[in-house]
């Protein structure tokens, strides 16, 4: 028989590796600083770039696209290249790849502390740096598709058919929401305003979670945990419908996202439904994997590797029925918003992600350097400390999460709200909040560990470049159907290409199903007469909000509840957001809704409360802003906001940017200067604060200043 | 505002009907299929990953095959 002699690249996935190890520590340190900032604000040290509103982002790119995809593609460069017995199609690929993402890291670590920001959940990188993140992903694409073509082995084990659909559906994502229009080389607006930019942002932000960190780590576990335990998965044909199940239904269930919202009942319902089908493949996923260890959990109880799986698998499992329970919409209505969801999250990135990864660093790192994990008991050690650490983390935010939710809609026997100040909700919370952070200080403390004990196995092994093996060339023998009649499926997995054709047809059915009624909903969307658009210094002002990162703790967006209505004012309507690019509703609530913040205070009471929250609002968590007060608003580039705003629908007079603007941002900026002085503050118009405080007093007024006319199109 | 937008759709009332249609045929395919598939192709594919063409040292407590 022909055999060929080739090599496995270790190179590519030692280098994915420590990058991992580097970026979880950099995403995690961040993290810990935002949490600690959530009962301690002055641990921003009084500086601008590392307040909260900006490292939030900073902190979940840093999780999500840093640590866990760095380790996505270790997994992946490892596993494609045994599975397929072959390199990796190009080395020059999976290094432009890896130099590229890491790049585009690093970009991110530049610009989100500066305030570059979209504002759009885990999207919040600016044009130029999405345009790069969709070159790079090509790249891994072509990569991942070019070694699938040239494998050796007849079959694509279910591993790759995950890599496959998270590679085209992460994709397809990011190109979708990431339509916007430029105003200059680190600024740029939606294009889909209010309830449509809603719809495409948790559309994306579902399944960003759903395709890069379940779908490539699901991918992950069938091929590691087989490997780790020496026992072949549980079954195979589960697998099947886990991989086909999942990435049918996932694609469907963004808007659970947006319950309760200005989004139509219809579109909430369709997310509702299908988030609580998910539970089944997502179960017969975990069960999977959990029964691939039937009689080997002697073994658990010794290799770190199979505990730390374990306890990721479960993760899985706990995280995936937690969702779909959350997507119900009475569950929702007490836990959107609050901390619940904070936890939720977590759950499932310290547990499913996190821990997975562990296990296959220290699964690689003793078989790329040829010796045996410098110490067992440390990697045990780190388990222990790891799972407390989640404990820590998630016990005490679910408790704070119920506890705001609970608080919010609490009424007094007389019926008016028992907790009427906002604030009442969030002192009770405090001791929760600094309790988590004892927890992300436990896990990180682990991940320390971990790395030294990572950085002792190389230096007592020897890196093994390249692994050299043996293996017959593929016989031509798939496609042609020589070995007489093949079922559908192995056909379907015999052809690559046809099957990525019907991975993209599975979740395109559930993508279409959403995007078409978002362009129903734009010409159903009900106008509102007394809705206008922004003027000049509310347009500067809202890109304030948008840079500081206020919605990080604010929501704009007052729910149909008597408990919201009663604290907030009128409930949020679909017509209200037409001019906003991009929508701000916000998904957490550290602050009140914002939603009808306009005239609810006089001017002054904005300048003093953004110099010291603390000076208007005893006991609150918000960080000071003084910058704001001296920094000068953004007036050059008010032109070419303007006429990008005017391209993407916003209805401006052609030339207003030229002129008429400026002078009805000086006339507005005069009268709010003039309000400041009647509130004994001197301020000067051309800073921040006036702009900001332009955007905050007509947050809402277009309702409340005017009757409701509505008419549908 | 819910109704409106449904009623602006035209022929709405397929919607449901084709999407349990589509769920349907979709599972119903999906189990079928994994039902005819043959054992010993299954047996290959679940050693897939445990195939063991290199060897190395490795922690005692880890399998040995790569």
């Amino acid at each position: 028989m022909n055999v060929e002699t080739f090599k496995y690249d270790n190179r590519i996935v030692r280098a994915f590796a420590i990058a991992t190890v580097v970026w979880g520590i950099v995403g995690m340190l961040v993290g810990l600083l935002a949490a600690v900032q959530l009962f301690f604000p002055d641990a921003n040290l009084n500086l601008q770039f590392i307040t909260f509103g900006r490292i939030r982002p900073l902190h979940t790119n840093a999780v999500i696209f840093a640590f866990v995809g760095n380790g996505m593609f270790m997994g992946i460069y490892y596993s494609l290249q045994r599975l397929c017995k072959a390199r990796m199609f190009s080395d020059f690929i999976s290094w432009f790849h890896f130099w590229g993402w890491q790049s585009i890291i690093v970009s991110a670590a530049l610009t989100l502390p500066l305030g570059f920001t979209t504002s759009k959940e885990y999207a919040e990188l600016e044009w130029p740096i999405k345009i790069a993140i969709a070159v790079v992903w090509v790249a891994f694409t072509v990569n991942l598709i070019g070694t699938i073509l040239k494998r050796r082995e007849k079959h694509m084990y279910v591993a790759i058919w995950f890599y496959l659909a998270t590679a085209l559906t992460v994709a397809v994502l990011h190109v979708t929401n990431s339509m916007t229009m430029p105003a200059g080389w680190f600024k740029s607006y939606s294009m889909y305003a209010g309830v449509q930019d809603a719809l495409v942002q948790w559309w994306y932000g579902h399944n960003a979670v759903a395709f890069f960190l379940t779908t490539p780590y699901l991918g992950l576990m069938y091929y590691f945990l087989p490997k780790a335990a020496n026992r072949p998965v549980f079954s195979y044909r589960l697998s099947i419908i886990h991989f086909w199940g999942l990435i049918f239904l996932y694609i469907w269930a963004g808007p659970h996202h947006l319950l309760y919202t200005a989004l139509p009942d219809w579109a909430q319902s369709l997310g509702m439904v299908f988030s609580l089908m998910l539970i089944a493949p997502s179960w017969g996923g975990m069960l999977n994997g959990l029964l691939t260890l039937r009689g080997v959990w002697d073994k658990v109880r010794q290799d770190p590797v199979l505990k730390f799986m374990v306890v990721a698998v479960t993760a899985y499992g706990m995280a995936t029925l937690e969702g779909p329970v959350m997507a119900i919409k009475t569950v929702n209505s007490l836990s959107h918003y609050t901390d619940w969801t904070i936890a939720h999250a977590h759950s499932g990135a310290l547990g499913w992600n996190g821990f997975l990864t562990f296990s296959m660093l220290y699964f690689l790192y003793p078989r790329l350097y040829k010796t045996q994990l410098w110490s067992t008991k440390l990697a045990n050690y780190h388990f222990w400390i790891g799972l407390l650490g989640i404990m820590f983390y998630i016990i005490p935010i679910y408790v704070a999460g119920i506890t705001e939710g609970l608080m919010w809609k609490q009424f007094n026997k007389d019926g008016f709200l028992q907790y009427p100040n906002f604030l009442e909700t969030i002192v009770q919370i405090v001791p929760m909040l600094r309790l988590r952070a004892i927890g992300g200080t436990l896990y990180l403390v682990g991940v320390f560990m971990m790395a030294y004990n990572l950085y002792r196995t190389a230096k007592a092994g020897e890196f093994e470049p390249d692994t050299e093996v043996q293996a017959a060339p593929l016989e031509k023998t798939v496609s042609s159907g020589a070995h007489g009649k093949l079922s559908w499926h192995r056909m379907l997995e015999g052809k690559p290409m046809l099957f990525t054709v019907l991975a993209v047809v599975a979740i395109l059915i559930g993508g279409i199903v959403e995007i078409i009624p978002m362009y129903l909903v734009k010409e159903n969307v009900p106008t509102i007469a007394s809705v206008h658009p922004y003027t000049p210094l509310e347009v500067l002002g809202r890109d304030v909000y948008i840079r500081e990162g206020c919605l990080g703790c604010h929501s704009q967006m007052i729910r149909p509840f008597r408990s919201e209505t009663e604290r907030y004012g009128e409930y949020s309507k679909a017509g209200e957001f037409v001019y906003d690019h991009p929508f701000l509703w916000g998904s957490e609530r550290k602050g009140p809704d914002l939603a009808r913040e306009g005239g609810r205070y006089p001017d002054a009471w904005h300048y003093n409360h953004m110099d010291d929250p603390r000076s208007t609002s005893p006991g609150s968590i918000m960080p000071r802003y003084p910058w704001l007060l001296t920094q000068k608003m953004e007036m050059d580039s008010l032109p070419w906001r303007l006429s990008a705003l005017r391209r993407i629908g916003v209805p401006y007079p052609a030339g207003y940017e030229n002129g008429p603007a400026q002078k009805d941002l000086q006339a507005q900026a005069e009268k709010i200067v003039a309000n400041l002085k009647l509130g004994s503050v001197n301020a000067e118009p051309d800073k921040d604060i006036v702009a900001l405080i332009a955007y905050l007093q007509r947050l809402g007024t277009d309702i409340k200043n005017a009757p409701v006319t509505t008419a549908a199109k | 505002m819910e109704q409106k937008v449904i009623c602006g759709i035209e022929g709405v009332g397929i919607y449901g009907v084709i999407s349990i249609l589509i769920c349907f045929t979709f599972f119903t395919g999906t189990f079928l299929w994994v039902v005819s598939l043959k054992k010993n192709y299954l047996k290959h594919m679940e050693d897939l990953p445990l195939d063991g063409s290199e060897k190395n040292s490795t922690d005692k407590n880890q399998p040995t095959t790569l």
